[in-house]
């Protein structure tokens, strides 16, 4: 009973779902300010996805229908269940075991894989390119993002995401400690987020909306919550491991207000990459730091 | 329990309502203006006006949108795209004409590949005037489509001014 509570209100379910399109709204607000706008009012998000969710859903010709419904299910509870292994809210996660950290990182992934997928199911060229580029987009920065958040799991000698948070909250900060992985794991996270400079997949100025170009009412309501819960379940998990821990309500806000403002400041400031330079810039230079931070967490392990 | 049903109904018919006029999405398409409307609806986008505080926001897929913006009168060959593109929006969609050529061909009319005004090709809801029409006038368009929507009591008349 209280886990199907858990899994359905509080911290999964309906509460990630309000938290995310709540977050929605700040980081909408915060880039509208930095531009020197008014921005979105507050229930704004909502209106959105209530408006998207009772629209007509326009399934196109060419498409196999049974994937282009289920696609838009499997990513919202993909993530759904990424946000019940991570500690929403400050509170311990509602369902944790060891090695529940990789299931996070790849639960994440399902979105990106269905988005990918969907794209690549309809028929239309700017979906094709969207669906294209999310998946190359995927493969480039997957590797990077996953050693950055690895990294805390080995120095803190479990694959437990509840055990690593506790080991966090003991020390030092780890953005202190490991701050090269700190910066790779919030680009790992932009990138899959898509938000500038990331965000090629969805290019508004030249494949219209990328792979959800042919989505219309409910799927792309499923998509949007999927990409709000993602935000959510990935700027706790950052702030988790390399923020110094989350135990309770006050810190879980305002840690995941700090990695959100960062993330607004930087979506903001900078200007779209090319695929291929996206590709180049994770290749090049991601992998390499990440390296050159496990280089440093060995060598401090011989040395101490 | 009819008169539940009843509540029940009217209560998810307004918080649709709500939701969409919260929410309008547009898709913006010119079927042969000069391009002095288009300028003009891409003004009423800008930090400028700032339509994201209404909710606007402008999407390039008409899968995407509900209101469709269109300028200038339609030309033979921007007829059938026109056509494709209102088809395409999902239900319940909507169409604002910008520009005295919209409304009724402009400077235009009587051109040898002209069809007509955009009436003429799909259903309108709202005509903005003007050429072009000023920003303000066309957030006062998109807003007066938005009054449209929620249901009224009893029919307003308005009279012209003066
Ligand atoms: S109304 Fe005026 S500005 Fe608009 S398309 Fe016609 S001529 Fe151009």
């Amino acid at each position: 009973m209280i886990e199907l509570a858990a899994l359905l209100f509080f911290p999964g379910g309906l509460f990630v779902l309000l938290n995310g399109m709540a977050y929605e709204w700040v980081d909408r607000k915060l880039v509208a300010r930095f531009q020197n706008r008014v921005g979105p009012r507050w229930f704004q998000p909502l209106a959105d996805n209530v408006k998207l969710l009772v629209n007509e859903e326009v399934i196109p010709e060419n498409v196999d229908a049974r994937l282009f419904i289920t696609l838009p299910v499997v990513a919202l509870a993909g993530v759904l269940t990424a946000a019940l292994y991570v500690p929403i809210a400050g509170f311990d996660p509602a369902f944790s075991f060891e090695g529940d950290l990789i299931v996070t990182i790849y639960m994440l992934s399902l979105l990106t894989m269905a988005t990918g997928l969907a794209g690549a199911n309809t028929r239309d060229r700017f979906s094709l390119i969207g669906a294209t580029r999310t998946l190359t987009q995927l493969f480039s920065y997957e590797a990077p993002f996953l050693l950055a958040f690895l990294a805390p799991a080995v120095v803190a000698g479990s694959w437990q995401i509840s055990e690593i948070n506790d080991y966090a909250g003991d020390h030092l900060w780890l953005i202190l400690t490991q701050p090269i992985g700190a910066i790779v794991a919030l680009l790992g996270l932009m990138g899959k987020l898509e938000i500038p400079p990331f965000d090629a997949p969805e290019a508004e100025t030249e494949i219209v909306a990328g792979a959800l170009t042919e989505y219309s009412g409910r799927g792309l309501a499923l998509f949007h919550l999927g990409r709000n819960v993602e935000l959510v379940a990935g700027i706790t998990l950052l702030a988790a491991f390399y923020l110094g821990g989350i135990s309770n309500p006050i810190e879980y806000v305002l840690k995941t207000l700090a990695v959100l403002f960062v993330l607004a400041t930087v979506q903001t400031a900078v200007a779209r990459l090319r695929i291929d330079q996206t590709v180049g810039v994770w290749w090049r230079y991601g992998v390499l730091l990440v390296l050159l931070q496990w280089l440093a967490l060995i060598g401090a392990e011989v040395i101490f | 329990m009819q008169r539940l049903e009843r509540n029940w109904n009217t209560a998810i018919e307004r918080i649709k309502t709500w939701a969409r006029t919260n929410s309008p999405w547009v898709v913006h398409f010119n079927s042969g203006s000069c391009n002095g409307c288009d300028i003009e609806i891409l003004a009423a986008l800008t930090p400028r006006y700032d339509l994201e505080r209404f909710g606007v926001e402008l999407h390039g897929s008409p899968r995407h949108a509900d209101v469709l913006i269109c300028t200038g009168p339609v030309t033979r060959q921007a007829r059938d795209r026109l056509l494709r593109i209102y088809e395409q929006m999902p239900e319940p969609k909507f169409v604002v004409a910008i520009g005295s050529c919209a409304i009724s061909g402009g400077v235009f009319q009587g051109c040898y590949n002209i069809v007509g005004h955009i009436d003429e090709v799909i259903p309108v809801d709202v005509y903005v005037p003007g050429c072009p029409p000023r920003p303000e006038a066309i957030i006062d368009g998109v807003v007066k489509l938005l009054g449209k929507l929620r249901p009224s009591p009893k029919p307003v008349i308005e009279e012209p001014a003066g």
